[in-house]
């Protein structure tokens, strides 16, 4: 899995948990100061993208998640 | 002028306000802080900022700071601690030069929280933000000009003259509260949490200088700055005569450490807070009841020119329970002139008490109220009145507080009022509460209140005393004796060497010298002239009578060995492990009153002087005050004077006076030492011999910690 493709799944989770059009997400996106995440969606964004790529991400890393590009780093470092 | 107070206007009187962070969902704090600015009739403009909404509360909402059009004063940040920074970032892009940060996650979290909220400050002072918080309520401002809520406290304060500062967000809900069910006004209310940037003594300066606010009321958690503190506090009442009430809180949480010195075990950090605020002039309350009673005082009549008070009542017992708070608490009660008296007796009934406290009877009516509290007003005798009312049948409740507010708005003294029991008197309290004339409960807070805005005044009239300095004392050869210990690793210095420090900074010592045999120190106090004192020299021993160490009256050269030979055999028995350097020699001076002089230094407000009963039992008898260094002249006398050694020392019961005078000034030289030689971590010269006026006085022992 390449990660143009990674970036593409992980823009699908977003628009679906935080319902907006995953064309609009910018690469760089902070979930909460730019997308609007608040903290239950924050919890659901975790939770989808364990289940969109089959990961386990411990609190103290997915606390460290905060930008579109952090996700893609993270699964990323999970999946090679 | 502090650093962060050129922004704080922008914090209470903003043309704009940006709110980053908000929500839609009511019940939130970021949407209920939109809502409160929108709902007080704030006189600016309100740009909602939200990566999602377009809309909140029917207001245009942006999705970043900088995307407002428009310039914007003030930006309250409610996001999530994780992008707080982002927000501040942007703040600082948009030229935004104050912010309330109400979110929590920061400092008081841990490690994690701290980096976050030190970023916050970094990219403060890049871009000269001041801003308030983090993890607190937020900003009330009532002043018609602003009317700001930039909090989530459930409903706007009436306007008043009262300044709140308060570290704990909580508190201040309750507070609110409190206030509003007795028409207790604020001008600002500030909430300022982990005091990141802009701390409570920015803010105390900002009130000092606030036209709206007349008494300044803080809730302290801790005090990181003491001696800023002191200063500002300091300034404010000097130059503006405005009160600061304080609440610290934690008093009983840290006592005093278990410490080697006499000073270190009885100056605990809350003994310390209190001398400090005294010496400031900040009036410590014990909680918010009774610093909303004395604050109701200072905000709403003039202070007392002098003690002496007019109790008008129409009962007998409640008078006499005033009368005795009263006096309890320092007050007088005034004697009333021929005059008054005349007019008494012309309109109150034969029945009635025309002396102080004057007894209206209980079937008094407002217009029996009106003549007696006027009458007791004009007397040049009543510095202010008290008036008392317990409910009867007859009694026209609202009707004699409605008078009440009418006389004292006729003159320039005080009233204070105690309507006695709840139900029935609860209209006329009202009436009185919203009328801003001081009510209380119980006669003895409404006296206590009135003694504590009497000696406000009184300390405000007190001359500034400058701080003398002692040209002559030796710092280099007090530091060379202290650094020689430090660099040989020693945390004490024994008597001998203590001494020498003492000396070097004039304070009166006894002369002396170190015996390593019997003879030697029979030698020696020969030398001295008889009588002399022994005593044990041992880093390892630090109270000496309690091994034995020491003696007294030593009148001959033979008595002098023996004694030599019994200190040393005590303390080999006593305290077989101790290291022995040798006996002390010192001459010994005629029996004087046995004080206590000592220094601690405080993390907060450095250099702590300890004045007190000294001897033995000092720790046993706890008579001691605390200064925090300088001490001036003034406050020496003072320090004095707050312990009960001062009787002694003043002659009681047939006594001697002794030498205040001196001892005055030893007290001022030990200030100057605490300060010129950091390396002492605490010290005690106990006893120092106090003996007749004009004689001097002497240190009798001492011992410093490094």
């Amino acid at each position: 899995m390449d990660s143009a493709e990674i970036m593409s799944r992980v823009k699908k989770v977003i628009g679906q948990v935080l319902k907006i059009d995953p064309s609009t997400i910018d690469d760089k996106a902070n979930f909460i100061f730019d997308l609007g995440a608040s903290s239950m969606q924050s919890i659901a964004l975790v939770a989808g993208l364990e289940q969109e790529f089959g990961i386990e991400m411990e609190e103290d890393k997915a606390l460290q998640v905060q930008t579109v590009g952090d996700a893609v780093a993270f699964i990323t470092s999970c999946t090679h | 002028m502090p650093d962060k107070k050129h922004n704080l206007e922008k914090v209470f009187y903003p043309q704009s306000v940006a709110i980053a962070g908000a929500t839609k969902v009511p019940g939130t704090v970021p949407y209920d802080i939109v809502l409160n600015i929108l709902k007080t009739d704030y006189q600016g403009i309100v740009y909602p900022v939200s990566p999602r909404e377009k809309y909140i509360a029917g207001v245009k909402a942006y999705k970043y700071i900088i995307d407002i059009p428009d310039p914007v004063d003030l930006a309250i940040i409610v996001f999530q601690s994780s992008v707080c920074h982002l927000a501040m970032e942007q703040c600082g892009q948009k030229g935004i030069k104050a912010a309330v940060v109400i979110s929590a996650g920061f400092k008081e979290v841990g490690p994690d929280g701290l980096e976050r909220e030190r970023r916050l400050v970094e990219i403060a002072n890049k871009y000269d933000i001041s801003f308030i918080g983090p993890n607190c309520l937020g900003v009330i401002n009532t002043d018609p000009i602003s009317m700001l809520n930039a909090s989530f406290a459930r409903k706007m304060p009436e306007e008043g003259s009262i300044g709140f500062l308060s570290q704990s967000g909580a508190l201040c809900t309750a507070v609110l509260d409190y206030a509003r069910a007795k028409h207790i006004g604020f001008s600002k209310f500030v909430s300022f949490g982990n005091k990141a940037d802009v701390s409570e003594i920015d803010l105390l300066y900002y009130m000092g200088e606030d036209p709206k606010t007349k008494v300044i009321l803080m809730y302290l958690e801790e005090i990181s700055e003491g001696r800023a503190l002191m200063k500002a506090a300091q300034d404010i009442i000097r130059q503006t005569g405005k009160p600061i009430l304080a609440i610290k809180s934690g008093r009983t949480s840290e006592g005093a450490s278990a410490a080697a010195s006499h000073t270190g075990s009885l100056a605990g950090s809350d003994e310390i807070v209190d001398a400090a605020f005294r010496q400031a002039g900040i009036l410590r309350c014990g909680n918010i009841e009774e610093m909303f009673n004395k604050a109701i005082a200072f905000a709403y009549q003039p202070l007392p020119k002098g003690n002496r008070v007019a109790i008008i009542t129409n009962a007998g017992g409640p008078g006499v329970l005033t009368t005795d708070a009263a006096i309890h608490e320092g007050l007088a009660l005034a004697r009333f002139s021929d005059e008054t008296t005349d007019i008494f007796k012309k309109h109150l009934p034969a029945t009635a008490n025309v002396k102080n406290p004057v007894d209206v009877i209980g079937d008094a009516r407002a217009d029996r109220y009106n003549i007696a509290v006027s009458a007791a007003m004009k007397d040049d005798g009543v510095d202010g009145a008290f008036v008392i009312l317990t409910p009867q049948s007859m009694t026209d409740i609202n009707t004699i507080a409605s008078e009440v507010v009418t006389v004292a708005r006729q003159f320039d003294k005080p009233i204070y009022t105690s309507f006695m029991g709840e139900a029935d008197v609860a209209s006329g309290i009202d009436i009185l509460q919203r009328n801003k004339i001081p009510h209380y409960i119980l006669p003895e807070s409404m006296c206590k209140s009135f003694a504590t805005a009497f000696h406000f005044r009184e300390n405000l009239r007190v001359p500034e005393d400058g701080i003398e300095i002692f040209k002559q004392a030796d710092k280099e050869r007090a530091h060379a004796i202290l650094n020689t210990a430090i660099e040989q690793k020693r945390s004490y210095l024994p008597e001998a060497e203590a001494v020498n420090v003492l000396k070097a900074y004039g304070l009166p010592t006894l002369e002396g010298g170190v015996a390593h045999s019997a003879s030697e120190a029979s030698k020696l106090a020969s030398k001295i002239g008889y009588p002399v004192v022994m005593k044990i020299m041992s880093d390892d021993i630090v109270h000496k009578f309690d091994v034995k160490g020491v003696v007294l009256n030593i009148d001959s050269p033979t008595v002098a060995e023996r004694a030599y030979t019994s200190i040393i055999e005590n303390v080999k028995r006593l305290v077989p492990s101790a290291r022995i350097q040798g006996v002390l020699v010192a001459e010994q001076i005629p029996k004087g009153e046995e004080v206590i002089l000592g220094m601690k230094r405080d993390p907060s407000f450095g250099a702590v002087i300890m004045f007190g009963f000294g001897g033995i039992f000092v720790e046993v008898f706890k008579d001691v005050s605390f200064r925090v260094a300088p001490v001036d002249k003034f406050s020496a006398y003072r320090i004095i004077d707050e312990t009960k050694a001062s009787l002694l020392l003043k002659g009681a019961r047939g006594r001697p006076k002794r030498d205040i005078e001196t001892l005055a000034v030893c007290l001022q030289r030990l200030s100057q030492l605490a300060l010129e030689c950091p390396q002492i971590k605490e010290l005690d010269i106990n006893p120092m011999m106090v003996l007749e006026e004009g004689k001097g006085c002497f240190v009798a022992d001492a011992k410093i910690m490094l």
